[in-house]
């Protein structure tokens, strides 16, 4: 193709580059890197951080105190401290998958071993959100068996055929809000894990059908 | 304060810095582009450094790392330009020489066709024009050599097809 030919020659000869100094070069070292992975692994720290700030601030509230007082430390702390580990579990696997990552590989090997990390992001989102809909439920039944308005609103409906109703309408109240916040959170997932990790999927898509044809 | 070691690897990266360039040229689409991507390529090289054993030639070595960062680790800017226009495809650098489009337009519409490439595309277009045979595509690519050549037949024709329609 004698296109691209000319353009070999050319390739070759064009060199009006900018020519930067060894002080030029060294500040870059300094700087800091804009990394894909190296991103993926700070705002999985940044989103526990802010988890866990929610968690510090609600402490003390109205209704954080009211849920306390019904004493159900015995399925509340199981939890939590399930919650915890596998949370735990996901860093040491995103620093892993960080560290692991070696741009002197062949580009298909760095791309697997950056899917690898995607996959752990998708086995966290896929977490995150299970717990937050299985927590939700404890909470909303917990609530319901404990909290002393609730019960004499319900007997005040007992033995009436609206008890079914107020079940239906507050069931379906709280499914409301379950589903909004699930998909608030699914929305941010989906923003920043998704945009980051898109044009990789492509990439990668690219040499998986060089090697199947 | 700078170490040996650094002194040693900004002298490599100072005197190959051009292969930088000429990955940047392929990959990014604006001057600030450009920028960001030579420094990222840097601070991946200087990651990397420590495994650098001298087997292979420095250069060798930064190609790899250079377009692994071009393809999978970097971060594309949001200062890209979004509508294009036939110059944004002249390759403007503002302290250089101006390329000067007008004495050569089918050089122009080469690099114009190279830049809609897909990223592996433009990889291996970049590996032809720096001389790497099938073998050493395949290994920086990680796809076979027959693969490597097939492909790469294919994206001559994509080409061909593109500036001959």
């Amino acid at each position: 193709m004698k296109e691209l030919e000319r353009l070999k020659k050319d390739w070759k000869t064009n060199n009006n580059f900018p020519e930067l100094s060894k002080e030029e070069i060294y500040t870059f070292l300094h700087k800091k890197s804009s990394s894909i992975v190296k991103w993926i692994f700070i705002i999985s720290l940044l989103e526990f951080g802010f988890w866990s700030l929610i968690g510090l601030i609600t402490k003390n509230s109205e209704a954080q105190q009211r849920f306390d007082s019904y004493n159900v430390d015995a399925i509340m702390m199981p939890l939590m401290v399930i919650g915890y580990i596998i949370l735990i579990y996901f860093f040491v696997m995103f620093y892993k998958n960080y560290k692991e990552i070696s741009n002197t590989d062949s580009t298909k090997s760095l791309m697997q071993k950056i899917l690898k990390t995607r996959k752990t992001v998708k086995h966290y989102v896929i977490f995150n959100l299970v717990f937050l809909f299985i927590s939700s439920i404890i909470g909303v039944v917990i609530e319901f068996s404990n909290n002393s308005d609730l019960k004499l609103t319900i007997s005040q409906f007992e033995n009436t055929n609206d008890l079914y109703i107020f079940y239906a309408i507050i069931g379906g109240i709280t499914l409301i809000a379950i589903v909004v916040l699930l998909a608030i959170l699914i929305g941010f997932y989906y923003l920043v894990y998704g945009i980051l990790l898109k044009r990789l999927k492509e990439n990668y898509k690219e040499l998986e059908v060089i090697e199947v044809e | 304060m700078k170490t040996t070691n650094e002194n040693e690897f900004v002298t490599l990266v100072q005197k190959h810095q051009n292969l930088i360039h000429k990955i940047c040229r392929l990959y990014t689409r604006s001057d600030a582009e450009h920028k960001d991507l030579f420094q990222e390529i840097t601070i991946q090289l200087w990651k990397a450094y420590p495994k650098f054993r001298g087997d292979s030639k420095f250069s060798t070595w930064m190609y790899r790392v250079g377009l692994n960062t071009a393809i999978t680790l970097y971060r594309k800017s949001k200062r890209r330009i979004q509508s294009q226009n036939i110059d944004d495809f002249s390759y403007k650098i503002p302290q250089a020489e101006p390329y000067d489009d007008t004495e050569d337009q089918q050089l122009k519409l080469i690099y114009q066709a190279i830049k809609k490439l897909n990223d592996i595309e433009k990889a291996l277009i970049f590996l032809y024009l720096e001389n790497k045979n099938y073998k050493e595509i395949s290994e920086t690519v990680g796809i076979s050599e027959v693969n490597a050549r097939v492909k790469m037949n294919r994206v001559k024709k994509k080409l061909k097809k593109q500036l001959n329609p």
